[in-house]
Formats: structure tokens, sequence, C-alpha cells
């Protein structure tokens, strides 16, 4: 009985205050570290609601242009996506402990790693000091950016394949590339198809990122009208990805639905 | 014909899993090992098909030519080739569920065509048309279009049967081929494996001594890593007691004793 009302004593909250005291002194001596006080924060946010007044209303004759540079955008996260996707799936068979041998798979591994830990903007940086601006960079880094997440969850897939379904391909004499192509790529194939359409939403997200650092696209336009002080131009660009970021998710939704129903049914 | 000759197996500890098994099966024999969980036995059988290799001892398979090739010897190239030969159903359900009845069938001779054809799923006229003659043996050829994973236990099963078929082999091995089935399926499933006996000798691991009784043509008994029976498939009460333990019999004896009603009657 006593356990129990002391569980409900206001006197239980003393241990939380000189944890709580040191919480807010930390927060704050950062916030002034770096400049970044409640002031600040109160005339940013009255800045930035008058800067959407300087925006709005949209530049609706801009919106023609925006159409290209929007489709070169879904184009660029398109071919990244693809190319990506069949990477990762080569590193994925490297890198699953039942197809490749234990030393290849830990190397592998550490690639895949290795690759999520560098942001895709610093992947485009790179390429462009060597391809110089334009799509091409913008491409090969979503690209790249696709094997540290895909590669590692096909390869965890591929781990969690059925050892008999293997074993029994095996024993009727079939090599290993004919049980990727008979046993590991059919069972894997929803995963694969469901990830990927995941993956393509983030790669278009992407590349209107990375079209603001120097891919081309929508997020240059977006980019260049705040440059040029085009603020209504800005915000049609804004419009235009919003438009199409909330498109593609609805539909990678839509198609990733139907694959998770077929995969339900067996 | 395979001959096994002093099989041995031991754990790093020294326990000793397999502890010289030996045995002759030829042409026209369907023999079924019967023995304890644990006992050895489907150790042996992986043994048999180079799935696993023994510490010592040998495993004498005659190719279709009558030259015996020692599985435990050959490099893994060779391996290859004799696997080709040697037919196997597997206990569960090991086929590509995402394939096709008819796909899973061509399975059974990917070790015998090319690489590059196989990963095409090139497969020839007499090819496509034999495997689904293989179906139509063993009376599913109406399943042939199915994806296996909507199969039941017993189809899939038979599917498995048509694939060790289509494989054309010099020799079957089956590891409790019937132990997820219902008993009618796992009747028919006997039914379908006896006669292949004729052409090539048959080897299957079982749980269920009145199934070997009435479809094996000969028993081996494993118990502790040896063998401790093999003879006539008709076991003796007294030869299942030494082979499971006092608790079959006392299963036995409670079978042919009156039952409790279910409800008591005053």
């Amino acid at each position: 009985m006593i356990m129990t009302l002391k569980k409900y004593s206001l006197k239980r909250y003393r241990k939380y205050i000189l944890p709580l005291i040191l919480l807010l002194v930390v927060t704050e001596g950062a916030a002034i570290a770096c400049g970044a006080t409640f002031g600040k924060l109160e005339t940013g946010l009255l800045n930035g609601l008058s800067f959407l007044g300087y925006m709005f209303p949209p530049d609706w004759s801009a919106f023609a242009e925006m159409v290209q540079p929007a489709f070169q955008s879904i184009v660029i996260a398109f071919l990244g996506t693809v190319f990506g996707t069949l990477l990762s799936v080569v590193f994925a068979l490297l890198a699953a402990a039942n197809i490749s041998n234990p030393w290849v798979r830990n190397v592998t591994r550490f690639l895949i790693g290795l690759e999520r830990s560098i942001p895709e903007i610093i992947i485009l940086l790179l390429l462009i000091a060597a391809f110089g601006l334009g799509a091409m960079p913008g491409i090969i880094a979503l690209a790249l950016g696709c094997i540290g997440m895909l590669g590692k969850l096909l390869a965890d897939t591929i781990e969690e394949l059925d050892p008999v379904m293997m074993e029994s391909m095996q024993s009727v004499g079939a090599n290993k590339m004919q049980i990727i192509v008979f046993g590991v790529l059919p069972q894997i194939m929803p995963n694969l198809i469901s990830y990927t359409l995941f993956r393509f939403e983030i790669n278009i997200r992407l590349s209107v990122i990375l079209g603001a650092v120097g891919a081309g696209g929508v997020g240059y336009e977006l980019d260049y009208s705040f440059g040029m002080l085009q603020y209504h131009r800005a915000f049609t660009a804004l419009l235009v990805i919003i438009i199409m970021i909330f498109g593609t998710e609805r539909l990678s939704y839509m198609l990733r639905g139907r694959i998770k129903m077929e995969g339900a049914l067996k | 014909m395979i001959e096994v000759r002093n099989l041995t197996k031991s754990l790093p500890n020294g326990r000793k899993l397999l502890d010289g098994i030996s045995f002759k099966v030829n042409k026209g024999e369907f023999v079924g090992i019967l023995g304890p969980s644990g006992a050895g036995k489907t150790l042996t059988l992986r043994c048999l098909n180079g799935l696993l290799k023994p510490d010592s001892g040998e495993v004498i398979i005659e190719d279709e030519k009558g030259v015996g090739h020692d599985i435990c010897k050959v490099n893994k190239r060779e391996l290859r080739r004799v696997r080709q030969r040697i037919g196997v159903i597997f206990q569960g359900y090991h086929l590509v569920k995402r394939l096709s009845a008819l796909e899973n069938v061509m399975i059974g001779r990917l070790g015998q065509i090319s690489t590059l054809r196989s990963i095409l799923y090139g497969f020839t006229d007499e090819e496509a048309a034999g495997a689904l003659e293989a179906l139509g043996k063993i009376k599913i050829a109406h399943l042939a279009e199915n994806k296996t994973g909507n199969l039941s236990g017993g189809e899939m099963q038979r599917v498995a049967i048509a694939r060790a078929i289509f494989q054309m082999p010099t020799l079957l091995l089956a590891d409790e081929p019937i132990s997820n089935l219902d008993p009618s399926s796992a009747k028919v499933i006997m039914k379908l494996i006896r006669p292949l006996s004729e052409t090539m000798p048959v080897v299957g691991v079982f749980h269920q001594p009145e199934m070997t009784a009435k479809y094996c043509t000969r028993v081996i008994a494993i118990k502790d890593g040896k063998v401790i029976y093999d003879g006539d498939p008709k076991l003796s009460n007294d030869m299942l007691v030494e082979i499971y333990g006092e608790e079959l019999s006392l299963i036995e004896q409670q079978e042919h004793a009156v039952p409790p009603p279910l409800i008591a009657t005053n």
C-alpha cells in the first residue's frame, strides 16, 4: 500500500529538478554561443512572413518555363534510381552471407556502410569537380546514393531467404549464377520493387536539392530566381516542386500498396 | 547403385554424430531410413549428395555409365556434375515460391544446361514439353502455370517429385518428404515415389514406420549414429521399441486400452 501511495507523491518530481535546470543552462549557453536567440527567432519569423508576402502571388507566366526543368529533375531522379538499383543489387548479392564468401561480404558491407555515411550533396560536389555542372553528376550522385540504403536492405532480404530452397537448387547441380537468377531474384522481387519505389521518392526530393547545388532542373530554377530577386517566379518554382514531390509520393504509395497486397496473398 | 562405407562425423567437442554408417542400395530398392530425432538420419542423407562432408568414409555413387564416383573426394566442379544425377526431395516446402510450378520443374535441369541459356530462362521446346510431361506423370499438369506459393503442401511436394523426375537422376534422395503432410497426401506422395525405384535406387528418411512398412522395400534404422537394423520393412514391436524407446510401446498399449468416457455419467 505504502509503495503505491509513494508512486503518486508529488515529491517524486524532485529528482528531475536539477537535470532540468542543467538542460536549460546548457541550451541557453549553446544558443548564445552560436547566436541563436529568441529575439532572433521572432524577427526571423516576422521577416519570413513578410517575405512570403513578397513572393505572393506566384508568377503564373513563369509556369510554362518550369515544366521542362521539373521534367529534368524527374528524369535525373528516375535514371539515378534505375542505375542505383542495378548497382545495389550487385552490391547486395556480394554482401549477402548466403551467396558471397565471408571476406567479400565483409568488405562489401563496409563499403555500403561507408556510402551511407556520406551525404549525396558531398558526393555531388566531388563529382562536379570531376564532371562539371549538369545532370550527369546528379544522376551518378543519386545512383551511388542508392547503394547505402538499397544495398543494405536487399542484402538483409537475401540473407533471410529460405536456406533449404537454396540448398535444393544447389543439389540439382545449379551454379551460383543460376541460383541467383532462379532462386534469389524472383524471391526478393517484391521487396526490390517496394524499396526501389521508396528510394525513388527520396531521390525526387534529393534531385531538387542537388539541382540547387548544380545538377540543374527545377531546384536550379528556384535558386536562380531567388538569386535574381524574382520572388514571384521563385514561388512558382516552389509550387511546382511541391506538386512534383507530393505527386510522386502518392503514386509510389499507391504502387507499393499493391505490391503488399500481392505479397499477402501467398 | 549407391554404396556408403564407414561414414563418420563428429562435433568439435568429440561427440560422434555418425559412427561408422555403412549400407548399399541397388536399383529397384526403396529404402526407408528410420530413427529417433537426432540419430543422424538427415545427416547421413546430406552426406549422400555432398551437402555435408563426413570426417571419414566413402559415398560411392554410380553414374549412368556404371562408373562409381566418391562424392566425398570429388572437387567442386565434379561435385556439381555428380549432383546433376541426384534427385532430392527435401522436407517441407523448398520450392521457389514466386516461380510457377513449371519453372520449378525446369530448375531440375539447371545443372545440365549452359549458364548463359539458363539465366535467360531459355529452355528448348523439348525441355519445356518434358517438364510439362513430368507434371502430367503426377497428374498436376493443370497447375503448371500456378505460382507454387499458392499451392497446398501436398501439391508442392508433388511439384518437387516432378522436378526430380524431370532431372532424370540415377539416384533419388528424400528427406522427410511427408512430414508436413496430412495422412492422405502423405500416402499419395509415397505412392508416387515408390515406382521411381524401378529405374533408380531411392533412399528416404522417414518418421512414420507404418508408411515405410507399407511402401518401402527395405528399412534401415539408425540410432546414435549407428545402423542398428537393416532388412525387412515390417518391423517387429521389439525393434520399434529398440529404435524409439519405451515411450512408443506405452502409446501402443494405451491405444488398445478402453478410453475413459469423455463425459462422466451418473
